[in-house]
């Protein structure tokens, strides 16, 4: 059964995020409490006030999809690292209120599956959206076996 | 606060386009700056671009439509989701305060800016005393 957790950006919910099989955990316990208080006092967990933004991560057969709403970033500040299991996303925008310049960074740590290919990973930023492609290893493509029965 | 009188934005809830079906759509974060001069609007659309946008002024309504161009084709399933499809509408009411004449646009990366020029009966005059 596949599970596929919905959070609404908008919503205060205290429902954690749910893992598949501990395969994807969206951060651990900490980074959730966090990224709760920081909806909470902002109020706008979808605009990336306080540092946040919304993730939402794809796959079909051949990639896994992280893609990440980062409007108005410069593009040489943005910085994807991935360490084990998990992809770290960074980005800074500048903002001129009046006229003072101040900037405002994101960061966030993503949990993605083991079975990636990592020198074939890329990313490419369009229209304000960041979208990471992450190629699957050989041995992790669905495979279609052939059982002849004597 | 003179930002309440003059640019109040108003609720919706879906729309509905030319096909009749109710597409859902959600109101976009935005900040409002004032100056003397006139205002700037500040609208955060994410996934949009330039010929996905739309800027309507009517009467005293202001209204930005923005459809979404990377909503993610069929063939993936999705593992986890915050963010959602819907369309972006955002109305923005004014009492003539604003010179509809004057409206600049400028959509970058997902951001749209757009630079209001005050109606001349809106902009502060002095008032000499003889």
């Amino acid at each position: 059964m596949r599970l596929i957790h919905y959070t609404n950006p908008q919503a205060l919910s205290v429902a954690p995020s749910a893992g598949l099989g501990g395969r994807l955990q969206l951060g651990d316990i900490e980074d959730q409490i966090d990224w709760l208080f920081g909806s909470a006092l902002t109020g706008f967990a979808g605009a990336g006030r306080g540092g946040q933004f919304p993730v939402d991560i794809f796959e079909d057969k051949d990639n896994t999809y992280v893609r990440a709403e980062l409007p108005g970033v410069n593009r040489d500040a943005i910085g994807v690292e991935m360490v084990e299991g998990s992809l770290f996303i960074q980005a800074s925008r500048k903002e001129r209120t009046g006229d003072a310049e101040s900037s405002v960074s994101f960061n966030r740590l993503v949990g993605i599956p083991d079975d990636v290919q990592a020198d074939k990973v890329t990313a490419a930023y369009e229209n304000g959206i960041l979208t990471v492609t992450l190629p699957k290893k050989e041995e992790a493509k669905p495979k279609k076996i052939t059982v002849s029965v004597s | 606060m003179s930002l309440l009188n003059t640019l109040i934005p108003s609720r919706r809830g879906a729309m509905t386009k030319d096909d009749g079906e109710a597409h859902p759509v959600s109101r976009p974060l935005f900040e409002i700056d004032e100056t003397d001069a006139g205002y700037g609007v500040t609208v955060y659309l994410p996934g949009v671009a330039k010929d996905g946008l739309e800027i309507t002024d009517e009467g005293d309504e202001l209204r930005i439509t923005g459809r979404r161009a990377s909503k993610m084709p069929g063939g993936l399933t999705a593992l986890h989701r915050e963010s959602s499809d819907a369309d972006y509408e955002l109305v923005l009411t004014h009492d003539s305060t604003v010179d509809t004449g004057k409206i600049g646009a400028e959509l970058k990366d997902g951001i749209l800016r757009l630079a209001l020029a005050k109606a001349e009966s809106a902009k502060p005059r002095k008032i000499s005393v003889s």
